[in-house]
Formats: C-alpha cells, sequence, structure tokens
C-alpha cells in the first residue's frame, strides 16, 4: 500500500503530470453566460492519484473535458507535459460492434502499432483487470462490472502509450457511479491494485465521499457555480479511524458548500 | 512502495479480491441458452409454411365451389402449370433474370449515390437543411408517378427504367443511413475524440460501424422500394427495345386475358421479393445485431 505522508510533499520529489492555473470556463456570452469554473489551481504529480470532490454543478466534467483536450478553456493556463489524457466514463462506452480485445485494441490501432504487438498489448492490459481469455467476448456478453474493466483496460491502453512506458494521465468520471454496491467495492480495490502497479497518475471525479477517502492520496473538494478549489486534504491513512474521522470532517465541509447555496 | 503495514500479507489478500472478482464475474455474467438449430428452424419455418399451405387450401376451395368463374379465379394447379410449361422452356429464368439483375444493378448504383448523399446530409447542417425535408418526402413519393416523366425523357428503353428504380430507392437508403448516424449514443463518437479518432478515422472506426444496422435497416428497405419500382415501370413501360421482365410478363397475361398468367407473375414477384429478403437482407442483419446483442427477436 502506498501511503504519502504530510511530512514528504508529494509536488517536490515528482514532476507534474498535470498543472492548472487560474483555469476559468463560461459557456456562452452576455446575459445568458454560465460561469461553470473559475479560478481553478490545481496541481496533479506524475503518479498521484487526486479524487476531485462536489456535489452537482461544481463542474466536475467541464473540469474533465478541459484537461482531456475536448474542450478549451476561457481563461488561464493549462500544461500537460506527458500528452494527451485518457478517459473512462460513468458508462463502459465500449463499442458494441467490437470483441472486449478489440476495443482495447482501438486506440492501439489508431496510434499505429502493429497488429500484432497490440495483441499481446491488449492481452496484457486484459490480464492486469483479470480478465484473461476473455478477449473474444462481446460487451453484451460481459456484466456490468467487466465492462467497466475492459473500458479502464482500454483507458490505460490510450494513457500509456504504445510501448506502454509513457506514465499517462487517466481521467475517470464517476467510473463506479453505475453500478451495484458491492462491484463497486471489488473495483474500487482492483483500481488501487492496478494504479500501484502501473504508476499511472489518475484524476477521479466522484460525489462519494467514502470512495473519494478510500481511493486517493489526495481529495479536493470543489465549490458549485462556479466551480473552484475551496479545500484540498491529503489521505495519510486509508484505514482505521483516521480514515474515519477524514471521511466524516470532509462530508461536513461539503454540506457546508452546498448549504451556502440554499440563499 | 513502503511494505510495512498492519493488514494481512498482501499477496493474501491479493488472491481474495482475485477470487472476489471471479465469484462476482461468474454471478453476474449474462447467461445465454442457445436453441438448437434444427429446434429453431421448426419454431421459424414452421408457421409461415403452415400459413401458406392453408391459404392454397382456402383458395382450392374456393375455386372448387365455383363462385366465380374460372378466367376469374384460377386454380391452384393451373397457375402452377403456367409456371412450370415456361420453367421448362426457360422462359421464366429469363423473364426473372432480366428482372433480377434490373433490380440488383439499379439497387447497387442507388447504394453507391445514397451512401455519400446521406453521410453528407447527416454529417453537414446546411446540406440537412436544405435537402432533408425534400429526401423525406421523396419517400413518400410513389415511384410509378416518375414513370411517365421518364418515358417522355428516355423514351422506352432500359434508362427509363433503371431511373424510375433509382428514384424509388436512393432517398429510402439515404435516410436510412441518416437515421442510423442520428440514433449513435451521443457517448461513442466522444470515446472515440479520447481515444484519438479525428475525422475521416472516426468515420471508419466509430461512425459507420455505429449507423450500420440504421444503414442496413434502410437498404433492405431500399431494395423492397427498388423492386416494387421496377415492378412498376415494367407494367407501364413495355416495349420493343424492353427485354420481357415480370412486370411486362404480367401485363401480357392481363392483355391475353389468361388469369393463370397473371396469377404466376405476381407469386413469382412475391417469391424474389421475400426470397431476397430472406436468402440475403435476413442473414446480414441477423450477424450484425447478433454481434452487438441486438438480435433478441430476429
Amino acid at each position: 500500500m502506498s501511503t504519502t505522508t504530510s511530512a514528504v510533499p508529494v509536488n517536490d520529489v515528482s514532476a507534474t503530470a498535470v498543472r492548472l492555473s487560474g483555469i476559468g470556463k463560461t459557456f456562452g456570452s452576455g446575459a445568458d453566460a454560465v460561469t461553470a469554473l473559475q479560478g481553478v489551481d490545481l496541481d496533479v504529480s506524475a503518479g498521484e492519484f487526486v479524487c476531485l470532490l462536489g456535489a452537482s454543478g461544481c463542474g466536475k466534467s467541464t473540469l474533465l473535458n478541459l484537461v482531456a483536450g475536448l474542450d478549451e478553456p476561457t481563461s488561464g493556463e493549462l500544461v500537460r507535459p506527458t500528452g494527451s489524457p485518457s478517459f473512462m466514463f460513468q458508462e463502459s462506452a465500449l463499442l458494441p460492434w467490437l470483441t472486449a480485445g478489440r476495443n482495447v485494441e482501438l486506440p492501439l490501432q489508431l496510434s499505429g502499432l502493429s497488429r500484432s504487438a497490440r495483441r499481446a498489448r491488449a492481452a496484457d492490459l486484459l490480464s492486469l483487470v483479470r480478465l484473461d481469455g476473455m478477449a473474444d467476448k462481446r460487451p453484451h456478453e460481459l456484466s456490468g462490472g467487466m465492462r467497466q474493466r475492459v473500458a479502464l483496460a482500454r483507458a490505460l491502453a490510450a494513457a500509456t502509450g504504445p510501448d506502454g512506458t509513457g506514465g499517462g494521465v487517466l481521467l475517470m468520471d464517476e467510473p463506479f457511479a453505475a453500478l451495484d454496491a458491492i462491484t463497486r467495492d471489488v473495483l474500487q480495490g482492483e483500481l488501487l491494485r492496478v494504479w500501484e502497479a502501473t504508476g499511472t497518475t489518475i484524476i477521479f471525479v466522484t460525489h462519494d465521499v467514502r470512495e473519494a477517502v478510500r481511493l486517493a492520496e489526495r481529495v479536493v473538494l470543489l465549490s458549485s457555480r462556479p466551480g473552484t478549489v475551496v479545500a484540498e486534504w491529503q489521505v495519510t491513512e486509508r484505514h482505521g479511524a483516521g480514515g474515519e474521522r477524514l471521511h466524516d470532517h470532509i462530508t461536513s465541509r461539503l454540506r457546508q458548500v452546498i448549504a451556502s447555496h440554499a440563499a | 512502495m513502503p511494505p510495512e503495514t498492519t493488514l494481512p500479507g498482501s499477496a493474501a489478500r491479493s488472491d481474495t479480491s482475485a477470487a472476489e472478482l471471479a465469484g462476482l464475474d461468474a454471478l453476474d455474467t449474462p447467461t445465454v441458452a442457445r436453441t438448437p438449430w434444427w429446434r429453431r428452424a421448426i419454431t421459424v419455418g414452421l408457421p409461415p409454411l403452415v400459413a401458406l399451405v392453408l391459404s392454397i387450401v382456402i383458395w382450392q376451395i374456393l375455386w372448387a365451389a365455383a363462385i366465380w368463374p374460372e378466367f376469374k379465379l384460377p386454380a391452384p394447379i393451373t397457375v402452377w402449370q403456367a409456371v412450370e410449361s415456361r420453367l421448362v422452356t426457360g422462359e421464366v429464368l429469363s423473364i426473372l433474370w432480366t428482372s433480377i439483375s434490373r433490380a440488383f444493378l439499379g439497387f447497387l448504383a442507388a447504394l453507391v449515390i445514397a451512401t455519400p448523399l446521406g453521410l453528407l446530409v447527416a454529417k453537414v447542417k446546411v446540406v440537412r437543411r436544405a435537402i432533408g425535408p425534400l429526401l423525406s418526402g421523396l419517400q413518400s413519393l410513389p415511384s410509378v408517378a416518375w414513370v411517365p416523366a421518364a418515358v417522355l425523357w428516355f423514351g422506352l428503353t432500359d434508362a427509363t427504367i433503371y431511373f424510375v428504380v433509382l428514384a424509388g430507392s436512393i432517398p429510402s437508403i439515404a435516410n436510412g443511413l441518416v437515421s442510423g448516424i442520428d440514433q449513435i449514443p451521443p457517448i461513442l463518437p466522444r470515446v472515440g475524440q479520447v481515444l484519438g479518432a479525428r475525422g475521416l478515422t472516426s468515420a471508419r472506426h466509430i461512425l459507420l460501424p455505429a449507423a450500420l444496422p440504421g444503414y442496413l435497416a434502410g437498404c433492405k428497405q431500399g431494395w423492397a422500394f427498388s423492386w416494387r419500382s421496377l415492378m412498376a415501370a415494367e407494367i407501364i413501360a413495355a416495349g420493343p427495345l424492353l427485354g420481357v421482365g415480370l412486370g411486362a410478363y404480367l401485363k401480357q397475361g392481363s392483355d391475353l386475358n389468361d388469369i393463370s398468367m397473371v396469377f404466376s407473375a405476381i407469386a413469382l414477384i412475391l417469391v424474389v421479393g421475400i426470397g431476397i429478403e430472406l436468402l440475403v437482407f435476413r442473414p446480414i442483419e441477423r450477424r450484425v445485431l447478433r454481434a452487438r446483442g441486438l438480435a433478441a427477436g430476429v
């Protein structure tokens, strides 16, 4: 288990994977303009696991879209030294006409990897998410949890690049929200295992405090309308009484933020 | 990673979680009951067969009751003889070949024209606004309405026939592709984008395969329209320059007051229509839908 203590600041020992400085995003213009994000500062170091936590309307998805390069910020500066990040959604979003293996191969195929190389890499990744021998199954033949693991393998294929050496950044937009509680619990453990095995940088969006505390090294709380960073916590112990206290503390801050929108 | 931890050995823990995961997978995987082919053949093939036999029996009874004179309702066997006598001489085959090859060529040409047209209408907003409504409107225009115009333009030649076939089938195929593209879940193009598919690559890897079921439905309807239009054209436009197809054969029967010839022509038109649907389109559609887990009732 990797635990970061507050005595050792992560940012000093690792390179930056994503840096947001003063990021703002406004949709529309004039009187109808909606400001989704305002003055967001966030540094994510390579290999870090960061959870973005917030209520509805905090611009979590907008923020991920900006980091993914699917959208452009209105103001501020966004630095991504590791290149284009990969994305995992709440739905598995597997292509239903391709087998599990071909789904994982697709990003490798698009980056021009040869057939045999990408097949081998896809098999490795499927084995990493414990889906050995499932490469020939179609998405509809798999359970929700299995589909989400295929999506994870595909996102890893896109994030780590053709040779699998690039650290890569993985953006996850509530990837377990649509799963049942048991599957979600098991997959959270699996995600931690895969993260430790690959050294990928993960930015994980959730509105579940327990999930955030369990998974992340650092939890970032966003306010809503416009979204901006309100507070950050380093998660020092994932298990035991400390985690419980942190969970309660973060929950009460989240409630404060939500209550402030009542007016 | 620092190994010190108060938890049970991490290797043992990893084993349990692997077992948990395998258990979950086993419990959650959807089960698919496969029926043996012969049972499927019986459940799928028997009902229409029974219906066919029944309708011939009813026909036979109606004929035997002699409610209508012989020149209005022939006996089933007379109609069969009309076909059989021409089968022996090979006339039926040449008639069928004339019509089917025309419909097939016309359909292929329609595919080549309608596919890029559908892509344009679906993806370019201005084009959609300009000709989208026209395309839907043309679909409801009976293609037989084009025959008089085509005869004036092209005379009694093959060009007339092909023009009518194209006018009938292009709107269906293009509209099928448009609705196929419109029904793509918006998440799929986004996935393509984050995986690195842009422009033409996105069309090849995401857009076209995702639109395939709608496109196929359009093709199926396009075939039906091209067959229908062809019959209309062949019945109306008959001339020495045109070979005798099924429509012309039907017209001849009518001109000769030969009801068994008319019946046999109608039966052949039906057989070809159903045959192409069953032998060509149904298997392709089944394959495509099956691969996506969509083929519950097909």
